[in-house]
């Protein structure tokens, strides 16, 4: 199977909807992933991430809507170029290392041979090849997570689905893993990437969609999402009391530092000046682009006050 | 396809290996004949010293007194084993009580009618056993002296040999020797779902408690990895029933006459082919219905100790049958007996049974046959749905009905 033809989209998701029982937990979902592209499924945990590649992948059936990884609804044999990395870990845990590597490299088509040569090429790479006949369960949690990531990668896929990847990784590890992913990327390879890391996402994303209660609330280019929630905002450092305005949300405040995300026609000339003749006493006013974190935090804190309300 | 079937011997060889090469299933596996060659070992070790013990006994002769109110006991042949006739009962006895004399046997006026009296001076439990020998022989030999003809004296004892032959549809019916050939289909049922069933019941929980079904889902179809397992698993379980017949065979070849086993005429066991082809479904069929049943508790359940609570009832209905077993070969269309019979869970014991013994007509036969595959078929085919959404319900115990509702709806 070769993946990926560049008039149509690699990942193609049109209204998908998903209940369970009377629980609607995915609405009218849709969105696209172009092959080549590094795109990141952002959202709060039970904001319906997984349950989209689950969908996705065929390990759960959609209530509506259609679901396509290459124009057709994925099915196992279509696998050999998949490399998908589950939320939930986890591997033949009382066997040894190899073992379970060379199983999977055959289950995606490579020969016995290749499937060894390419798994103890990896385990030298990640820095674990003495424990090639280590039984998986006498590994530390961080060397599992290398060999289930290496079970992921194998055969070079040429679409990757990475549910919260850095999940149980270590600073070094969470290096290796994103090196690695920008290896793949850097080949050609599609990536679908569900992380809580925004950024992460900036760094790697081309484009991104932002989930909540099963409802897409922002998709596109990281620089379109930003320009869709403010885009700017200004940094401002001052003394006294920060004042409040119609021009600005003070999104935070504090020690003298506060961000502010201009309202809708408040030019920046306008929100400085209000800001000085207001005597808050402005030492810096730096414009700069909202970060994706603040944009999260920005949809959810909307659904904290509604609970709180 | 090709894909298809690469992955299926994939499977079966991971699946196959990864058993065979436990520690945990070498033990199990080797402790058997082990145990079987000690126990062979021992019995050959006891029949030597028994033989020994037995030629011992035959060699000794021992003095005994008798009285014999019958007037059967010839005098010759008494003083020829040792007797001496006494007139005194009570003397006698004295005498083996202060043990002057080792036994003292008393005939009766009526041997049919009152029992022959045997005293003896205490030997042990095993030795004991020479003095109502000799004395029974004594009496024997005085009788046929008399009757005068050695065969009618065992024609009035009962030691003639009968020999029968029945018939059925104008031929010999093959009687026993016809039985036992179907009946072995029976005991490889029972023996391969006894070693397999834990197995069966592991082999997808083992994904399910593992976290690794949602890889395992996106590169390889559930159909290929249950039918993967349940091949595996038929080849573990024949390895296993070789490595504990090879201690067997080889003592029954080398060892036969040391270790006292019975000399099997293998002449006279009859495979006619009706009975073997039917067994041999039967067997297919009951495999299929048991291994279905138990992968589907597997995918439900979220642990194998849960598991166990259903395994258990499971296995019982393999030996339920057993409690009607005369009215299974006796009375084959009792209600009970045909409740049995068409029971899913009961039938392939039960048709067995009845095949081995020549009460399941054919009509019957293709009957069972038919609904065990059907039934079978369709429990591994909800097994693999069970699986399939109900492996990754990890940690909860599966809903079937709400894996139906999920399945019902469509990816279009």
């Amino acid at each position: 199977m070769t993946l990926g033809d560049a008039a149509e989209p690699l990942v193609h998701i049109e209204d998908f909807r998903m209940d369970f029982g009377d629980t609607t937990v995915i609405r009218d979902l849709s969105f696209d992933v172009h092959a080549g592209e590094t795109f990141g499924f952002l959202g709060s945990n039970g904001s319906g991430k997984t349950t989209t590649l689950r969908a996705l992948l065929g390990i759960y059936q959609p209530t509506a809507g259609t679901l396509h990884i290459d124009g057709k609804v994925f099915e196992p044999r279509d696998g050999a170029r998949l490399g998908y990395l589950p939320e939930e870990r986890g591997l033949y845990k009382k066997e040894p290392v190899l073992d379970v590597m060379v199983y999977f490299g055959r289950l995606k088509g490579l020969s016995k041979n290749a499937a060894r040569s390419w798994s103890e090429n990896y385990l030298e790479r990640v820095g674990i090849p003495e424990k090639a006949k280590t039984r998986l369960d006498k590994l530390s949690g961080g060397q599992q997570q290398k060999v289930q990531l290496g079970v992921t990668i194998m055969n070079n896929p040429e679409l990757l689905i990475l549910d919260e990847p850095t999940k149980g990784f270590d600073p070094v590890n969470r290096r290796l893993l994103m090196d690695i992913i920008e290896e793949h990327k850097r080949a050609g390879a599609t990536v679908i990437m569900v992380t809580h890391q925004m950024e992460e996402v900036e760094r790697l994303c081309d484009r991104v969609i932002l989930l909540k209660d099963g409802v897409a609330r922002a998709y596109g280019t990281v620089e379109e999402v930003q320009e869709e929630f403010g885009g700017t905002l200004y940094r401002v450092t001052y003394e006294g009391v920060l004042p409040e305005s119609d021009l600005y949300d003070v999104i935070s405040a504090g020690d003298g530092r506060a961000e502010l995300a201009p309202r809708q026609g408040a030019s920046e000339e306008k929100v400085l000046r209000e800001l000085v003749e207001t005597g808050a006493g402005i030492r810096s006013f730096t414009p700069a682009r909202i970060s994706l974190d603040e944009i999260f935090i920005k949809v959810y804190g909307e659904q904290h006050e509604l609970a709180e309300g | 396809m090709a894909l298809t079937q690469h992955n299926l011997g994939t499977v079966v060889a991971f699946e196959f290996v990864r058993t065979i090469k436990k520690k945990g299933f070498v033990i199990a596996t080797l402790a058997i004949p082990v145990l079987l060659i000690v126990v062979f070992a021992l019995v050959y070790a006891s029949n030597a010293s028994s033989k020994a013990s037995a030629d011992a006994q035959k060699s000794a002769q021992f003095s005994f007194a008798y009285t014999d109110a019958s007037g059967i006991i010839l005098s010759p042949g008494a003083k020829a084993a040792g007797g001496t006739y006494s007139d005194n009962p009570e003397a006698a006895i004295a005498a083996v009580k202060d043990g002057s004399s080792e036994a003292y046997f008393q005939f009766p006026a009526d041997p049919t009618k009152e029992p022959v009296k045997v005293y003896g001076a205490d030997k042990g439990v095993f030795e004991n056993g020479k003095y109502e020998a000799v004395a029974k022989q004594l009496l024997e030999a005085s009788a046929q002296y008399a009757v005068g003809s050695p065969r009618l004296t065992a024609a009035l004892t009962g030691k003639v040999q009968f020999d029968s032959e029945t018939f059925k549809d104008d031929k010999v019916a093959a009687g026993v020797g016809g039985v036992i050939p179907p009946m072995l289909f029976l005991v490889v049922f029972y023996i391969s779902m006894i070693l397999l069933s834990n197995q069966m019941l592991n082999s997808t929980l083992e994904e399910k408690e593992n976290r690794v079904t949602e890889m395992i889902l996106t590169t390889l179809n559930p159909t290929t990895l249950i039918t993967g397992k349940i091949i595996s698993l038929f080849m573990v379980g024949l390895v296993q029933i070789l490595v504990f017949l090879a201690p067997v065979g080889l003592a029954y070849l080398f060892f036969r006459d040391r270790l006292a086993l019975p000399d099997m005429d293998l002449s006279s066991l009859v495979f006619e082919p009706g009975p073997m082809i039917t067994g041999a479904l039967l067997l297919v069929g009951g495999f299929t219905v048991f291994t279905g049943v138990l992968v589907a508790i597997g995918a439900i359940m979220p642990t194998a100790k849960e598991a166990g609570t259903i395994f258990g009832p499971l296995m019982a209905m393999m030996f339920i049958p057993f409690y009607t077993f005369s009215l299974v070969i006796s009375n084959p269309n009792a209600l009970i007996v045909q409740v049995f019979t068409y029971f899913p869970l009961t039938a392939p014991v039960t048709a067995l049974l009845r095949n081995a013994f020549g009460t399941l007509n054919p009509v019957e036969a293709a009957i069972v046959i038919v609904e065990l595959l059907v039934v079978g078929s369709l429990i591994i085919r909800l097994a693999v749905h069970l699986f399939r959404y109900g492996s990754i319900e990890y940690g909860r115990k599966l809903s079937i009905a709400g894996t139906f509702r999920r399945s019902e709806l469509t990816a279009k």
